[in-house]
């Protein structure tokens, strides 16, 4: 251990590295399962109205464009691939890879944004944005546009999350060309990761109930 | 430090979660009723494990964090089986009303 990172690798509180260690990531856990609630309140939501108005929910699952978000769903999980990879990289103590792997992972990250924003364009100009400009005629045109309301909340939410996660990584990244990350001291690194991670945990929910439940009709 | 889990290993989670996305979107394409949004959940509950256990390392720390994640999850199924219970059995009662 050089000693300009003696100071950040070890703070006094802590009896070892590892108890740090452990420490950061209950925390960021903790966090991450509060995120939970509120994403499940969403989610519970969903599905009380789901079951009530079944076929309109159907319907308005039918209308996602299923290209788009099945590729919108590889590209999210590459992305946690390549941050997975970043952690390993300053595991092994590796700067230039975690670097590399960071830069990619925020590339993908805005990539996922710019396809959700596309997707949203496109439900603006089929008259789907509830509220604003909603076609609702036809049978059961209210309870779809209530699909397309949870489906703006909980996928703009999401959209949220990632814009605060790229946030989150070109701080790490910032940190990281600071030589503050190192083979002994990468918990900065780690817990990002672990949030990014999440962000995908619920983008693969969100998949499974907005574009795949209707994708038969 | 050594990493907690090999490049192979995150490797086959990579693959095989794109190999699930895959089978969930085919899967999505037959008819199989109210059982369609059941398994599309049900895939997307495996791949959140998968994630959860090899990307953030959640099966490699140590017994605080996994009891700390657990109790989120079982705290979630509540939450959720409760409300449901509520839901579904309205209803269920002749009560005017009810």
């Amino acid at each position: 251990m050089s000693p300009e990172i003696a100071p950040l690798a070890l703070h006094e509180q802590f009896a070892n590295p590892n108890q740090q260690r452990e420490t950061a990531s209950f925390g960021m856990w903790i966090f991450i399962i509060s995120e939970m609630m509120l994403f499940g309140g969403l989610f519970v939501a969903f599905t009380v109205y789901r079951m009530y108005y079944p076929q309109a929910f159907d319907d308005g699952s039918a209308g996602m464009d299923i290209v788009l978000g099945s590729i919108n769903t590889a590209v999210l999980i590459c992305s946690s691939f390549t941050m997975a990879l970043a952690v390993y990289s300053a595991e092994v103590g590796s700067r230039k890879l975690v670097s590399a792997f960071l830069v990619l992972t925020m590339i993908i990250g805005a990539v996922f944004l710019a396809i959700k924003f596309t997707e949203y364009y496109k439900h603006f100009l089929d008259h789907k944005a509830p509220a604003v400009w909603f076609d609702s005629a036809g049978p059961g045109g209210p309870k779809i546009e209530l699909f397309y309301v949870f489906y703006f909340i909980m996928t703009g939410l999401h959209a949220l999350h990632m814009i605060v996660g790229i946030g989150l990584l070109m701080a790490t990244l910032i940190r990281n060309l600071a030589g503050q990350i190192t083979a002994a001291y990468y918990t900065p690194i780690e817990v990002a990761g672990l949030y990014w991670h999440f962000i995908d945990i619920i983008w693969v929910f969100l998949y499974g109930i907005f574009y795949i439940s209707g994708l038969h009709k | 430090m050594t990493p907690a889990v090999s490049r192979r290993t995150y490797l086959f989670t990579w693959l095989t979660l794109l190999g699930l996305t895959l089978l969930t979107t085919l899967l999505g394409f037959i008819n199989m009723g109210p059982f369609s949004i059941v398994i599309a959940v049900a895939l997307a509950a495996i791949k959140a494990a998968l994630i959860a256990g090899f990307f953030m390392h959640a099966l490699f720390e140590g017994k605080l964090v996994r009891v700390a994640i657990a109790a989120g999850v079982i705290w979630f199924l509540i939450f959720v089986s409760l409300t449901l219970g509520d839901y579904i059995t309205r209803g269920w009662l002749p009560f005017p009303g009810k």
